[in-house]
């Protein structure tokens, strides 16, 4: 089997402030140990390039919390670092998340030049009730000089965080965001659903939600915009320009490789017996930091087949063209009997394309995609 | 051993709430029969079925030794009875093994209709029933107006009736010493050959068959060849004893004694409850007279959710029924939930604790559809047919008559909530037979269709009453109705599991109920799902379930797969409650939605 194409999660667990539906592994801390969470990082990933010497990463991803809240000096020995251990593609993809605070803004230029080449900016919304109510620390005049200072330190490739169907929005007002954000043609947006996890403030006290007839015409109006503007949705929440898909998150939608490092953060590699391992770093920052060398993973284990083919379709049918049906084997390394009973199956309930040379959902099918997976993992 | 004459076997005869158990266990702790430890509360209800629920399903049996006043050891059987309207056949059996019995009666709320039902079993069994009031600690007993209640609606003598607390101890001497001095010996000839009748039988993993008897005559000894008169197989006993309430080998039981047999019988139908154990050495000795075959009242399909568990299921009603003669089953077919058993019970109490029985003890994911009763149906061929199962019902055009049985029921009522009883006793179709001013009690007499009876009438007639009335009752006779079948479509489709026989009068309310319960129960799809009432091709009802707009998480957490496989899961296990019909995800709570309507 032929290695994938392999990615780099890392994971800055910190936020100023916790949102009320946020269930991420993020934390509020007065002060941050960036020296020390750094150093831990790359004694983590030491470990980390052990297991995959002869193969070079594709993409980094600095997620959290808040990696905004770093400064670029740390980011800077971050990235250093990591291309100092593993084999850094020169055209790699470099995503860091950031908040559109003006303190974060003040670093972008410094991230750019660190070799941070795409930029994730949490927007939500900008509406300044609708951010206060999703308990956002920042505000709309900030979100847009966030864009314009992300353009004049040198990113051409930013993505927008939005969410719709926030507490007492109308559908107007989610239209509203969408175009504004369109107006700041970002190369790529993610444009999802607030959805109530467990865990969180809002699922101990609920917020007031809009009704299902608002959110359904919300949703396909705001389909019609994105698809004017130029976007094309290629994911349940992903849109982009042409050529300037999210190469990091496709990793994880077309069963990749990652690597992952920091507190709380997952990781999935291939080892040489073909077997394919799931991990997870351990979650408190604090336990993470104390770690000794080698010591932080908390949890691993290996796909077993009845796992494996549900864990792929989870992931590749979430993309709107799905994969090449011989995809599944080469990923797997499963024989295609193994699904095709379940795929037969739900191409009769109209679900799945009826095309033997690729696995995708029809539409309704991509609508109802917890019951295609499912099905998957019911076989 | 005891000689007939120190033996005493004897039932107790409550109604549930009253304190049976309580007074049992009281009982085994003054004979020491457990160490204060040892005790747990109730120890004579073993099912945790019947501990949770708080009353006696199955007869049970403890031999206890008493020290009684004279300097003698007597040896006491308590049988225990079951306590609930729907188990009255079971009374009647654990009766047989007794020479007496005690009423037992709350002092504060007075006689209640079963017990007066059974009290006549016992009477008519020749038992001297002795009565026993209890919770004589509580501020509201009243023992004189109780008295005078057990003599005017029982018509036997209360004057001597023990006053008791089963809580707090008070008089549960005097209650023994009374039961020694009142209930008469058993007789039987312990030289003649071996005669003794099964009173129930269970199933234990690693003992096989265990029976519970009484031995009317002879001797029962380890390693004995006897026989069973239904199966005619000879067995070679393994062991005998007693329950002391653990259980505990003897060496032999004798006339007149209540104990326990095991003889390696491995085919649970090889010794049926009522069956008469003889020698093998005298063949000829002839059965005892066994009990009353039960009918059914209630019938309801039983299916699996998963079809891989139909042989499973099927073993597990062949081993209840061995414990429990009244449960009937069959195989049925249906075209929604494919291969089941159409299975008949005493009533719906005793429906819901086999299908928790069936779920709990064996393991099983069941689908019970709405339980009916059986009708009488002339073909116009002149062919009468009983139908247990509504989707039987033959074709309309072939129909002459169609019958409905009728209930006899007995109810005791405080005068208070007469009006309410009454009230309620019409809105089932009740006819009036009788009423009767007894102490401060109404006894009152219905023919209610059994069909109204059965459902949920005990409840409702609980709950008017604020729980004092009380209800016995009893199949009548089949009487012409006006009846139809109500069909159910899912999508257009006929599930023949939801049809239901109604009233003609309530066809288009029960339809519109049904419909609407089933919209609530129903969870939303990826279509709309249409809920049709309908008799014959003419729709009486319509509800539908709107379709889900989407099922999809709209974001996947980077690199964490775990959560969504959480999510997932979740949804996985609600499906596993599910049974696809047609399309359609139908969750087990909707075949029983004609429960959850409010009557």
């Amino acid at each position: 089997m032929k290695a994938p194409p392999l990615g780099l999660y890392v994971h800055l667990p910190w936020c100023e402030r916790k949102c009320p539906y946020c269930d991420f592994n993020s934390h509020e801390r007065e002060h941050l140990p960036e020296e020390a969470y750094v150093t831990a990082l790359l004694a983590d990933l030491a470990g980390e390039a052990a297991t995959v010497t002869d193969r070079t990463v594709d993409t980094v991803f600095i997620g959290g919390g808040t990696p905004s809240l770093f400064s670029a000096a740390a980011i800077e020995r971050l990235l250093q670092g990591i291309s100092e251990r593993v084999v850094l593609a020169p055209d790699a993809e470099i995503t860091l998340e950031a908040n559109p605070g003006s303190a974060e803004a003040a670093k972008f230029a410094a991230f750019r030049r660190a070799g941070v080449n795409r930029l994730s900016l949490g927007i939500q919304s900008f509406d300044d009730a609708a951010l206060e109510r999703l308990g956002r620390v920042h505000d709309r005049a900030q979100a847009l000089a966030a864009v314009t200072a992300a353009r004049s330190a040198g990113f051409d490739n930013l993505n927008l965080d939005l969410m719709h169907g926030l507490p007492q929005q109308s559908r107007e007002a989610g239209l509203a965001d969408l175009e504004t954000a369109i107006a700041l043609a970002p190369e790529h947006l993610s444009w999802y659903q607030l959805t109530i996890e467990p865990n969180t403030v809002f699922h101990r006290r609920p917020p007031v939600l809009p009704g299902e007839a608002i959110l359904s015409e919300l949703e396909s109006e705001g389909r019609k915009l994105l698809a004017r503007a130029g976007y094309t949705r290629y994911e349940v929440s992903a849109w982009s320009r042409p050529g300037r898909r999210c190469r990091h998150n496709l990793g994880y939608w077309t069963f990749g490789d990652y690597l992952a490092i920091g507190a709380g953060a997952h990781g999935k590699v291939i080892g040489s017996d073909g077997r394919i391992r799931r991990y997870a770093k351990r979650r408190q920052p604090e336990t993470y930091l104390a770690a000794d060398p080698g010591t932080f993973t908390a949890s691993e284990r290996c796909l077993e087949t009845a796992d494996l083919a549900g864990e792929f379709m989870l992931n590749a049918l979430r993309l709107v063209e799905g994969v090449p049906r011989a995809h599944f084997t080469a990923a797997t390394g499963l024989d295609d009997v193994v699904i095709a009973g379940t795929i037969a199956q739900l191409v009769a309930r109209g679900l799945l394309v009826d095309d033997p040379a690729r696995l995708a959902t029809t539409p309704l099918g991509l609508s109802f995609l917890d019951d295609v997976v499912g099905a998957f993992f019911d076989a | 051993m005891s000689e007939l004459q120190h033996i005493r076997n004897f039932s107790i005869i409550a109604h549930i709430d009253h304190g049976k158990s309580t007074l049992a266990d009281r009982f085994i702790q003054h004979c020491g029969g457990l160490t204060g430890r040892e005790m747990a509360e109730q120890v004579l209800d073993s099912m945790d079925l019947e501990r949770e629920r708080g009353i006696t399903i199955k007869a049970q049996s403890v031999t206890l030794d008493y020290s009684a006043r004279d300097g003698q050891v007597y040896q006491l059987n308590f049988i225990d009875t079951p306590g609930h309207v729907d188990f009255s056949y079971e009374v009647s059996r654990s009766l047989y093994a007794c020479e007496g019995a005690l009423l037992v009666v709350d002092a504060g709320q007075g006689v209640e209709a079963q017990s007066v039902a059974n009290c006549y079993t016992a009477i008519e069994q020749g038992l001297e029933v002795l009565p026993v009031l209890n919770k004589m600690d509580l501020p509201q007993a009243d023992p004189d107006k109780v008295r005078t209640e057990i003599e005017e609606i029982i018509g036997i003598d209360a004057s001597e009736a023990c006053l008791v607390s089963a809580k707090t101890g008070l008089g549960i001497e005097d209650a023994l010493e009374y039961l020694v001095a009142h209930i008469p010996p058993p007789d039987g000839d312990r030289e003649a050959p071996l005669q003794a009748l099964i009173i129930d039988s269970w199933f234990d993993n690693y003992l096989g068959v265990v029976s519970l008897v009484r031995v009317k005559q002879g001797v029962l000894r380890k390693r004995d060849r006897i026989v069973t008169r239904a199966t005619g197989k000879i067995h070679q006993v393994d062991g005998v004893g007693i329950f002391t309430p653990k259980r505990r080998e003897t060496a032999l039981l004798q006339a007149g004694e209540v104990g326990y047999v095991i003889a390696g019988i491995k085919d649970i139908a090889g010794a049926p409850v009522g069956d008469t154990l003889i020698s093998a050495q005298h063949p000829d000795v002839p059965a005892l007279p066994g009990f009353q075959k039960v009918k059914p009242q209630v019938y309801a399909g039983i299916f699996t959710v998963s079809t891989d568990d139909y042989e499973d299921f099927r073993d597990a009603l062949a081993k209840l029924t061995l414990n429990d003669a009244s449960l009937f089953y069959e195989p049925e077919t249906s075209d929604a939930l494919g291969f089941g058993f159409r299975c008949g019970f005493l009533g719906m109490l005793h429906m819901e604790i086999i299908q928790e029985r069936l779920e709990r003890e064996y393991d099983l994911d069941l689908i019970t559809t709405a339980p009916t009763v059986i009708y009488e149906v002339v073909e116009k061929s002149g062919e009468v047919v009983h139908v247990d199962n509504p989707s039987a019902l033959p074709e309309v055009g072939d129909i002459e008559e169609m019958r409905e049985p009728i209930a006899r029921c007995s109810i005791l009522v405080p005068q208070e909530y007469l009006g309410n009883v009454i009230t309620l006793c019409v809105e089932k179709r009740g006819v009036q037979k009788d009423m009767q001013f007894l102490g401060s009690q109404v006894s009152l007499s219905y023919d209610i269709p059994m069909a109204e009876v059965v459902l949920d009438f005990f409840d409702r007639l609980k709950s008017v009453s604020r729980g004092y009335a009380s209800l016995d009752y009893s199949f009548d006779r089949f009487e012409a109705a006006s009846l139809a079948r109500l069909d159910v479509l899912i999508n257009g489709e006929r599930v023949d599991a939801l049809a239901l026989i109604v009233h003609r009068d309530q066809l288009q309310y029960r339809g519109r109920q049904l419909t609407e319960k089933m919209k609530e129960l129903i969870p939303r799809q990826m279509f709309d799902v249409a809920i049709q009432a309908a008799v014959g091709g003419k729709i009486v009802a319509r509800q539908t379930v709107k379709a889900l707009r989407k099922n999809v998480t709209a974001k996947c957490y980077g690199g964490d797969v775990s959560r969504k496989r959480k999510l997932l899961d979740k949804q996985k296990a609600g499906k596993k409650r599910m049974k696809q019909v047609g399309r359609v995800e139908i969750p087990q709570s909707a075949f029983l939605a004609v429960l959850q309507v409010d009557g």
